[in-house]
């Protein structure tokens, strides 16, 4: 059995078999899944200089010649490494005084901070396939981002205390900008919220459930939803971009609804975590730096704050290494720009934009297929795996040791 | 065709797109499914523009060439959605507050009728390189 870590799910049983080097039967992997398995078979990155295929070893002692003589480097990336991988990456970190991010800084970091803080309540994803009664996929849409959230966990299954599941015990609801895949198939219990609208619905609920009429958007639906938190045994939220994006600053609102909600009936949140292990990087972090990202060690001291964020170091450091991500295609033009004039390290097991623009590319081993190693699904939820596939290619862990040694 | 339109643009994500760009950053099928805008049916007939139309976007970070596709949601004029990728980055401004997060769904931009051809992968890897 293969883990898939083409999400932050993390399945488990997914079936895979191999023949003359390319995967001849797969079971149970989601059309992401298997777009992630396919992807190990296509476009691998093999050591480069400048442009030049040179031995692994070369490409390791120049990126560790890059991080040396560097006064600023900024390490980024770890969302899709191990968490050995990312333990690694933090004594790098440390040892070269270097700021230290991750993809959580532009994306579920301000809710992850909550939840790992204990400022917002959590579950397990089993707590849910076992208890709940509602889910809602808040700014979020499984469907597209995490496919087998539905079927594993939130909506389709017999949990222990929900046998009759969503045919008469479920009722999964959609709250977005735009009728996603999700939203059309929660039907009825689609809620549209306008762009960057998200703190004003929540303000409408919060009114509702204090037996209010809401002041702004329809008033029926909102009656209709403040009815449904109120008659759910066991609520679950998912929330997604759509909803961090557009409350950033007013997460406090998100904070006092739970407050509100766990007044009344029980809920718990668990956020649409992308990149598979992007929960272990925060988790790590907290651990050691009592921050769950945007960390400068420079000077040996351990700063925190937005400027040791990606986006804003990209601008200030002389180096960067690149690890298991493609900033250049994933952010603003502007950051991607500054990264690709860079002297840019790039540890990948496949090309990307990032890698095409990288001074060195060292090639890595895929994790779950050619891997193993731990990570910390959506929910927290350690998940170990061993890979499936033999191979002489490093894994991400042994990288940054090999160069941390060459240091 | 009108002049211009002024839309704001929400990033949101696609299962298709995302399974082709995991395959291959560089094919037709990942171009094909990210340089595209999908539009609400007043905001076509306010540009005069046809479903897979080449429409300019453009704002005062960037600018991309890419196809109209007519949104099948219910009416939502002004408001523009594309999936997330180097296309619509382009047009994603750098500079963020304490949070750290670009406004990824809040793109401000301008559409009119394109006179070049769709942006390649390639042209946006160059203008980083500029
Ligand atoms: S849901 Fe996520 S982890 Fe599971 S098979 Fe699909 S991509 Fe892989």
């Amino acid at each position: 059995m293969a883990t898939c870590t083409g999400c932050s799910l993390l399945c488990e049983d997914i079936e895979a078999a191999l023949e003359n080097g390319a995967l001849s039967h797969v079971k149970n992997l989601c059309r992401k899944g298997h777009g992630h398995f396919q992807a190990a078979f296509t476009e691998r990155t093999v050591p480069m200089i400048d442009g030049q295929q040179v031995d692994l070893d070369r490409a390791i002692a120049k990126a560790a010649e890059i991080l040396r003589n560097a006064r600023s480097p900024l390490l980024y990336g770890w969302s899709n490494s191990t968490l050995e991988a990312q333990a690694a990456g933090i004594k790098l970190a440390e040892k070269l005084g270097a700021t230290i991010d991750d993809t959580s800084s532009f994306c579920q970091g301000i809710l992850m901070e909550r939840i790992l803080s204990g400022k917002i309540p959590t579950c397990t994803l089993d707590d849910v396939r076992n208890y709940a009664d509602t889910s809602i996929f808040w700014g979020s849409d499984p469907s597209s981002s995490h496919p087998r959230h539905l079927s594993r966990f939130s909506y389709y299954p017999r949990g222990e205390k929900r046998q009759k599941s969503y045919e008469e015990e479920r009722t999964c609801i959609a709250v977005d900008v735009r009728k996603s895949a999700t939203a059309k198939l929660c039907s009825n219990y689609y809620f549209r919220v306008a762009p960057g609208g998200d703190g004003e619905f929540l303000e409408a609920i919060l009114a509702v459930l204090d037996g209010k009429i809401p002041r702004v958007g329809d008033k029926k639906k909102m009656i209709e939803f403040g009815s449904i938190l109120k008659k759910t045994e066991w609520g679950a939220i998912f929330p997604g971009l759509g909803m961090i994006y557009s409350l950033q600053d007013k997460m406090e609102l998100f904070e006092r609804l739970l407050a509100k909600l766990n007044e009344i009936t029980t809920f718990k949140v668990i956020p649409m975590v992308g990149h598979y292990n992007m929960r272990g990087f925060n988790e790590l972090m907290r651990e050691k730096t009592g921050f769950i990202n945007r960390v400068s060690f420079k000077g040996g001291a351990r700063a925190h704050g937005p400027e040791h964020s990606v986006v804003a170091a990209a601008r200030t450091c002389d180096a960067a290494l690149v690890i298991g991500s493609d900033p250049l295609s994933a952010l603003p033009f502007g950051t991607a720009r500054a990264l690709a004039r860079l002297p840019l390290i790039a540890i990948d097991p496949r090309r990307s934009m990032t890698t095409d623009a990288a001074k060195v590319v060292i090639p890595s081993a895929l994790s779950g297929l050619e891997a193993g190693g731990t990570a910390a699904r959506m929910d927290g939820v350690r998940i170990k795996f061993e890979p499936i596939i033999d191979t002489q290619l490093l894994s991400d862990e042994q990288i940054i040791t090999r160069i941390m040694e060459a240091i | 065709m009108a002049d211009v339109v002024e839309v704001t643009i929400v990033t949101v994500r696609d299962i298709f797109q995302d399974e082709a760009g995991r395959k291959s950053r560089f094919s037709d099928e990942y171009k094909n499914l990210s340089a595209l805008i999908i539009l609400d049916k007043q905001d076509l007939i306010r540009l005069k523009a046809k479903d897979g139309q080449r429409l300019l976007v453009k704002n005062d970070v960037g600018s991309i060439v890419v196809a109209a596709r007519t949104s099948e949601d219910d009416a939502h004029p002004g408001i523009a959605f594309m999936y997330n990728s180097p296309w619509s980055n382009q047009l994603v401004s750098d500079n963020v507050c304490e949070s750290s997060i670009p406004g990824f769904k809040s793109i401000k931009a301008t559409l009119s009728a394109a006179e070049t051809n769709i942006t390649q992968i390639t042209e946006i890897q160059a203008r980083m390189q500029s």
